[in-house]
């Protein structure tokens, strides 16, 4: 941060220090060599020094040793502070060898050269703000950033001052700087250190060969009860006794093992959810370390626990009602009371066709969330989808009926086998067909297709109905996602099928998809990986938390 | 007739699967509203076939049906459970305890009576 000090001064001080501060390199560097015994115009760069109440008196009484003495403590500030001047249109006239040393540009890079090119583009401002400053013959303190020639920013704490010829013209200005740069990170680093420290997930730091921890955070060491003074006596493995896991453990030692530098893992601990990462520090020839930082996931788990279970209990407590509405309902229509009137009988069946839709939308919801949380269960065995897809269009023939449409089954002769969970592969067709059935006209036929591909089996349901409009292909997916021309109360959709099948096919390692054109019809697609259980035994499927 | 024990709390459920049971006029229904209550009427009751809700308070039908495979009139008597719709793992639990089938919630009344059946012959 820089700071801005601007001093007035009277017409004849600012001309007496410019002009000395104007003739002080030349100067210097005949002192320091030794050559010279005249006097020299110091004063202004001991005005930079800042020890110019020191200097004034000496103007005028100058013997040989004050300004031997004046040479010395000016090689201390020579070899302490970065110089260069600069003329009035930016231009660098002069600089000192430590800010050669410092910059790393040879003299020659530099001389003649905007004195910009040393800063930031985020620094013109601030140089405009100084320039105008020393144009008004103020002096200008504060800290600015130096570009060196490696590309590498220093920051520097500087003092620039106007220069003016005999007249009173000016001609430029004069700089003087400290390097700032270990100053400030060591800041930066004690900042970093405190924010650790305070940080709410814990930090660990442990030796790699001893697993003896070198460092805790507040919160680490609140956890485990260790002080500062106890956890140095302490290692990885004591954490393990006295937790009962092993996790972090056993991690830090695969980490290790494997070269790689960083690791993840969810684990309990003390009693709490938490999720570890381990990254290996390695700087130099130093004994490697692992920086362990625990971030504590316990309310986000009871969080999704508690809202699974709220889900459930929901589902639950809406089921109850609906299994006496439906049935008394269903029992109605079975002329279990008798006879209806046509009209009460129409009635009837409006309400009972949204009750299957309640439980539709029930069913679809649960299944959502189970996805989300990671709880569907997939259960995995060798199937031959030909089969399947002729089982599925049999326990779908409602639909024909319903709709009057009529489902074909493109006739396979070969049992394709796949490894893949059959029960989540009907429903997904199942509602793929209850679409197409509900949006096909009376008459159309549906053509279910499965396409053998090496890699993967591609089951395709077409129909003929009206489309999917181009602007809102996108939203087909999505959940309860309006589509104009769908008319989902009406064609007793949930809104969620789609949703639920793409969960399902992404959870078995497939893609869903689909070809529509407004007034030609559609055709929605899946696909499913081609691999078989060596031993036609059950394998899991992963569960991907992030398919919903 | 079919003597079956239906073990449910919600009475509405209960007077729906009754007159479901009685249009086959196949089955002769015993009901009761808790776990417990089950387990006293079978002191001095053999059903043929036990319909079992799942969720009830007090006892569970799980722990219902437990306690009665430890009578010994009871051991193999085929149980169904009616739950709100289980996953595949459950219904295998269920199958292990020794239900002959699991009944989705809400269901079918005009198809009970013959999938009580159906189950009862598999079983």
């Amino acid at each position: 941060m820089s700071s801005f000090i601007s001093n007035k001064r009277n017409a004849a001080s600012l001309f007496l220090s410019s002009a000395l501060a104007g003739g002080w390199y030349t100067a210097t560097s005949a002192l320091l060599s030794g050559q010279s015994e005249e006097f020299v115009p110091v004063v202004g760069a001991i005005v930079l020094a800042g020890i110019t109440p020191l200097v004034m008196p000496l103007a005028r009484s100058r013997t040989e040793a004050e300004n031997h003495s004046m040479a010395q403590r000016l090689r201390a500030f020579d070899s302490h502070a970065i110089v260069n001047i600069v003329d009035t249109k930016g231009l660098l006239e002069e600089v000192n060898d430590r800010f050669i040393a410092l910059t790393g540009y040879t003299r020659e890079q530099l001389i003649g050269k905007p004195v910009s090119m040393l800063y930031d583009d985020a620094f013109k401002e601030l140089a405009a703000e100084i320039r105008a400053c020393l144009k008004r013959g103020d002096t200008w303190q504060g800290e600015t950033p130096l570009r060196c020639a490696n590309g590498r920013m220093i920051y520097t704490q500087i003092t620039v001052m106007p220069m003016y010829d005999e007249q009173g013209n000016w001609t430029g200005s004069i700089s003087a700087r400290t390097d700032v740069t270990r100053a400030n990170e060591l800041l930066a680093e004690r900042d970093t250190a405190e924010t650790l420290y305070e940080l709410r997930d814990d930090i660990w730091i442990v030796d790699a060969e001893t697993r003896v921890f070198s460092y805790m955070n507040r919160s680490a060491m609140r956890r485990t009860g260790w002080s500062d003074k106890a956890y140095t006596a302490k290692t990885l493995d004591d954490l393990s006794d006295e937790s009962g896991n092993d996790a972090i453990l056993n991690a830090c030692e695969e980490l290790a093992s494997s070269g790689e530098v960083i690791t993840q893992l969810d684990t309990e601990l003390l009693g709490k959810h938490f999720q570890v990462t381990i990254k290996m520090l390695q700087i130099g020839r130093a004994p490697g370390r692992f920086l362990i930082m625990l971030h504590d996931i316990s309310d986000i788990i009871d969080e999704e626990r508690m809202k699974s279970e709220f889900i459930s209990m929901v589902s639950h407590e809406l089921r109850s009602p609906l299994t006496s509405i439906k049935g008394s309902m269903g029992l109605l229509l079975s002329r279990a009371a008798g006879e209806l009137p046509s009209k009460a009988r129409a009635l009837l069946e409006i309400s009972h066709r949204n009750a299957d839709r309640l439980v539709l939308i029930i069913n679809d919801i649960l299944d959502l969330e189970k996805i989300a949380n990671g709880r569907l269960e997939f259960n995995l065995e060798d199937t031959d989808i030909v089969s399947l897809l002729r089982e599925t269009g049999d326990a779908n023939a409602s639909l024909e009926q319903r709709f009057g449409v009529r489902i074909q089954i493109e006739n396979l002769n070969t049992p394709i086998w796949l490894n893949t969970d059959p029960n989540r592969v009907i429903q997904v067709l199942t509602n793929l067909l209850s679409n197409a059935a509900k949006f096909s006209k009376p008459g159309d036929r549906i053509l279910v297709r499965a396409e053998d591909d090496p890699n993967e089996l591609r089951i395709s349901v077409t129909d003929k109905g009206q489309g999917i409009p181009m602007a809102e292909q996108h939203k087909v997916f999505q959940r309860f996602a309006d589509l104009s021309n769908s008319n989902r109360a009406a064609k007793g959709g949930t809104g969620l099928g789609l949703s639920v099948c793409k969960a399902i096919v992404e959870n078995l390692g497939g893609k869903i998809g689909f070809d529509s054109r407004e007034g030609f019809g559609t055709t929605f697609y899946f696909t499913l990986p081609k691999k078989t259980s060596q031993m036609g035994a059950k394998e899991t499927a992963p569960l991907l938390r992030e398919a919903s | 007739m079919i003597k079956l024990l239906h073990v449910e709390d919600d009475a509405d459920i209960r007077e729906i699967a009754l007159m479901a049971l009685e249009l086959s006029g196949d089955f002769d229904v015993v009901q009761c509203e808790t776990g417990e209550a089950a387990l006293n009427q079978v002191q001095n009751y053999t059903p043929d076939v036990i319909l079992l809700d799942m969720m009830m308070p007090g006892m569970t039908g799980r722990q219902t049906l437990e306690k009665m495979r430890e009578m010994d009139s009871l051991r193999d008597v085929p149980a169904i459970f009616m739950t709100a719709r289980a996953q595949h793992n459950e219904i295998e639990e269920l199958r292990e305890l020794g239900a002959a089938d699991v009944i989705s919630k809400p269901f079918d009344p005009i198809s009970l009576a013959d999938q009580v059946k159906t189950a009862m012959q598999a079983g």
